[in-house]
């Protein structure tokens, strides 16, 4: 019974924890677009800077109507957006916000994040058939072909860390970090592991699955409401976890230099991370689906491998 | 184009872009809060013809010469002289000036034509109405208006000292 009731805790506070996230993220990514157009986003809903925004919006997006395209693939449509976000939400379970500030320390916790988020994908795929659109079955076919090659250098460029570290638990990995951060013997391995992220988030540069300019609203296009809200949140949330497990394997985790608790630490170092991916969102154009596919196959997978050679071979030899 | 160099070229474009976004979020936005904070208006900003009063006499330079009617390409001035009722005389000032601002396309000719001075444009573009009716402007209307704004000569390119 406790068990249970622990259970239902944890989920629903990583539930809130999710949203509020969302919440957050999107005002700041509105707000940074904002100042990077020289414009100032969000102002007039809510407290400063108009930072209630993202709530409107959900109060919004609750009640609009709930719109359903004929000749839908009926069940698949509707369980897309739940396939979307649950591996969004699932993956919060096992990244250690401090030091003992995880809800469940596995000892493959490496694999069952990378696992999790290759469910991202059906999601997207579902959506994209079960609209019975053109646009949205070309969004996901886009999202699947970027995801699939996207996953590659992502596992490949952690295998470095795990090889550092000489293990799988997320914890462990951050703790052998308390000396120096893998940052920079692992460089080469964070490059790669940055850029997959930012492409498993279907995030510009590498949006062409919703590419909105081309295709309408890629594979949400025929979701409204809350629905579509689902899409939106499970992005942002895996744009966080993305970036949460890049602190984890690369930035040392909870561990700083000053007398702050771990998981401000953590945070902050996360959020860092958050704004960066939305620099460059902001910032550089949308990529042709052939440099995509050159980018992920042609110098990240090899560049990896590199890494992995590099540090294979500096473990073997030096130690 | 060999590897290293679509690298750097690679990494250089991704530095020196990203050095503009963030050169862009340091610097102020340009959004001017509209209707708390009136945006400062070009010189020559023109929105609605109005009626000139010679200040040293206090009376109105036009004269209903009629040239501002004639000139006016939609045709939205209209002038009816001033008549001495005792000696059916006609007078050198408008009885009725109106002009229709619904009609107006601002090309300034009126002012262009005006040969005493009466007419000037005004900068003051807040002059939405419900009703097209209300932007019928007649002559006493014009004449306030002029006070509320700072009209412009375009001709010399001169701000008008504030009234």
């Amino acid at each position: 019974m406790n068990d249970v009731l622990a259970a239902v805790l944890e989920a629903l506070a990583v539930l809130t924890y999710v949203a509020l996230n969302a919440f957050v993220l999107i005002w700041l990514e509105r707000k940074i677009a904002g100042h990077i157009q020289r414009r100032i986003g969000p102002l007039r809903v809510g407290g400063p800077g108009g930072s209630l925004q993202s709530l409107a919006d959900g109060i919004k997006l609750f009640s609009k109507e709930d719109f359903r395209p004929g000749g839908r693939d009926g069940i698949i449509w509707w369980l897309a957006p739940l396939v979307s976000m649950t591996p969004a939400v699932m993956v919060f379970i096992a990244i250690p916000f401090g030091q003992h500030l995880i809800i469940h320390d596995m000892n493959i916790g490496l694999i069952y994040i990378t696992s999790i988020t290759s469910f991202g994908l059906l999601g997207v795929f579902m959506a994209g058939w079960g609209s019975n659109n053109k646009y949205s079955l070309l969004g996901a076919m886009r999202a699947g072909a970027q995801l699939f090659s996207y996953e590659i250098p992502a596992i490949l460029s952690t295998i470095g860390v795990v090889l550092a570290a000489g293990s799988l638990s997320l914890e462990t990995i951050v703790a052998k970090q308390s000396a120096h951060w893998f940052l920079f013997p692992q460089i080469l391995g964070f490059i790669v592991f940055y850029v997959a992220i930012l492409a498993e988030t279907n995030r510009t540069p590498f949006d062409l699955a919703e590419a909105e300019s081309e295709l309408v609203g890629g594979y949400f296009t025929e979701y409204s409401g809350i629905r579509w809200a689902m899409f939106p949140f499970a992005e942002y949330g895996t744009l966080f976890t993305g970036c949460a497990l890049a602190t984890t394997l690369f930035l040392g985790g909870w561990h700083g230099p000053l007398f702050l608790p771990g998981w401000v630490w953590f945070l902050i170092k996360t959020y860092i991370l958050v704004f960066i991916a939305m620099w460059i969102r902001w910032t550089l154009p949308r990529v042709r689906i052939d440099q995509l596919m050159d980018l992920g196959w042609k110098f990240l997978i090899p560049l990896s491998l590199i890494n992995i050679l590099g540090t294979g071979a500096y473990i073997a030899l030096v130690r | 184009m060999s590897l290293p160099r679509t690298v750097w070229n690679t990494v250089k474009s991704l530095v020196v872009g990203h050095a503009v976004t963030a050169r862009e979020i340091a610097t102020r936005p340009i959004t001017v809060f509209y209707p708390e904070e009136k945006p400062e208006f070009p010189t020559g900003s023109r929105s609605v013809p109005v009626l000139k009063v010679n200040e040293e006499s206090g009376y109105i330079n036009c004269t209903s010469c009629g040239l501002c009617e004639r000139t006016c390409p939609p045709g939205c001035i209209e002038i009816t002289q001033a008549v001495d009722p005792a000696t059916n005389k006609k007078k050198p000032w408008p009885h009725l000036y109106t002009l229709d601002l619904s009609h107006c396309m601002v090309c300034n000719l009126c002012v262009e034509a005006c040969p005493f001075d009466a007419l000037e444009m005004l900068d003051v573009p807040e002059l939405a109405t419900y009703q097209v009716q209300d932007l019928k402007f007649h002559k006493e209307q014009l004449l306030d208006l002029w006070k509320t704004g700072k009209a412009i000569r375009i001709a010399e390119g001169q701000p008008m000292p504030s009234k």
